[in-house]
């Protein structure tokens, strides 16, 4: 029995670890795979692309909603001399513009209902700015959600999209 | 060298332990789980209020990384799903039912369907979800069903769906539901109606 002692605490540390890494990575792995799904679906980098309206077909993301509008902007901080200026246009009804870290947590939201909003998005250890937000993560994605339930609202919300803007600019100064 | 091969077998197993053990407590295998999960049971729809937020603990991030990507924080919207119906037995293609409900404590709500891959179901019926707009005021009551029901009621089509879930949006949740969602809520309600060919 003692022969097994070694090896069974050896098992218990590796089912730990491998229990708590794969908790770890697991949301970043799904986030990379999602953004390299979305990427070979045409989403670009550093602009709004507007999917087709949601349905059976068109779906790309799961537990999409077909009564919204989405707008999704991927993007990548990784040169320290560049921020991302973020638009989204005006829209009557409910509208968000809402910030995904690459371990999907949704670090900020913004609510539009009824106006636009214009936002700078920083690299990760930035020093806050007004009317910035400082990302945790060199990549995520940026969603546009417009409130249009309807074939018509969702016309008239893509045409609201023609406002949106996600560029990626040097930094000033 | 049996010694080292016991080491081994204790590194082999202990590694798919820890990784089977991880992905099954997170709901990403084998492939059983939905979204009706979480701290928080109202009438049977089941919600964790710390999706898309820094504070979910690693089993939730990951189930929502899976089945709820790009979910938003509890300030802007807060999601309930319920996969089984009334008598607790599970939602299914095969069978119709009644959703019915009133005024949400949200400034808008819709129920979508889902299939047990988190996708929308493969039909092309255009009868996804409802929401606070067609429903309007008040209360309210849709079929939930593989075919469109004659007399005209809301409906949300399962077809192609197999076994399913609902999932209640609440966006703009009032502070009243955030704060405590079971005196603020009156989820729907799902009643079974028949079961059987075409579900009606």
């Amino acid at each position: 029995m003692k022969r097994w002692a070694g090896p069974l605490a050896v098992l218990l540390l590796c089912a730990v670890g491998a229990h708590a890494l794969t908790l770890h990575f697991t949301p970043a792995v799904i986030m990379d795979r999602a953004m390299a799904a979305l990427a070979t679906r045409g989403v670009a980098l550093h602009a709004f692309t507007s999917p087709q309206r949601v349905t059976p077909q068109t779906q790309s993301v799961v537990r999409s909603s077909p009564d919204l509008y989405y707008a999704l902007c991927r993007y990548d901080l990784g040169d320290p001399a560049a921020r991302l200026t973020v638009r989204m246009g005006a829209w009557p009804d409910y509208q968000s513009l809402a910030f995904f870290d690459a371990r999907t947590d949704n670090f900020a939201t913004l609510r539009g209902t009824g106006r636009a909003i214009a936002v700078g998005l920083l690299p990760p250890g930035s020093a806050p700015q007004a009317g910035a937000i400082v990302s945790p993560s060199e990549r995520g994605v940026i969603l546009i959600r417009r409130l249009a339930p309807t074939a018509e609202r969702y016309a008239a919300a893509a045409e609201a999209g023609k406002a949106d803007a996600c560029s990626l600019e040097p930094v000033s100064g | 060298m049996r010694g080292a091969l016991r080491y081994l077998v204790g590194v082999v197993a202990g590694s798919l332990l820890g990784l089977g053990s991880a992905l099954w407590l997170a709901g990403l295998w084998p492939a059983r789980s939905n979204m009706a999960f979480g701290d928080i049971d109202v009438g049977g729809w089941r919600s964790d209020f710390a999706t898309g937020s820094e504070a979910a603990d690693p089993y939730t991030r990951a189930r929502v990384a899976r089945h709820g990507l790009l979910a938003l924080a509890k300030t802007e919207a807060v999601y309930f799903t319920r996969a089984t119906d009334e008598s607790g037995a599970p939602l299914r293609e095969g069978c119709s039912y009644r959703l019915s409900g009133g005024q949400m404590p949200a400034g808008w709500w819709s129920v979508t369907l889902y299939d047990a891959a988190s996708m929308l179901p493969a039909n092309t019926d255009g009868a996804l979800s409802i929401d606070a707009w067609r429903a309007g005021g008040g209360a309210w009551s849709a079929i939930v069903a593989p075919e469109r029901p004659a007399d005209g009621s809301l409906w949300i089509s399962s077809r192609g769906s197999g076994t399913f879930d609902l999932t209640l949006r609440l966006y703009m949740p009032d502070a009243a539901l955030l704060a405590d969602p079971n005196a603020a809520l009156s989820p729907p309600v799902i009643k079974r109606l028949s079961c059987g060919e075409g579900g009606r």
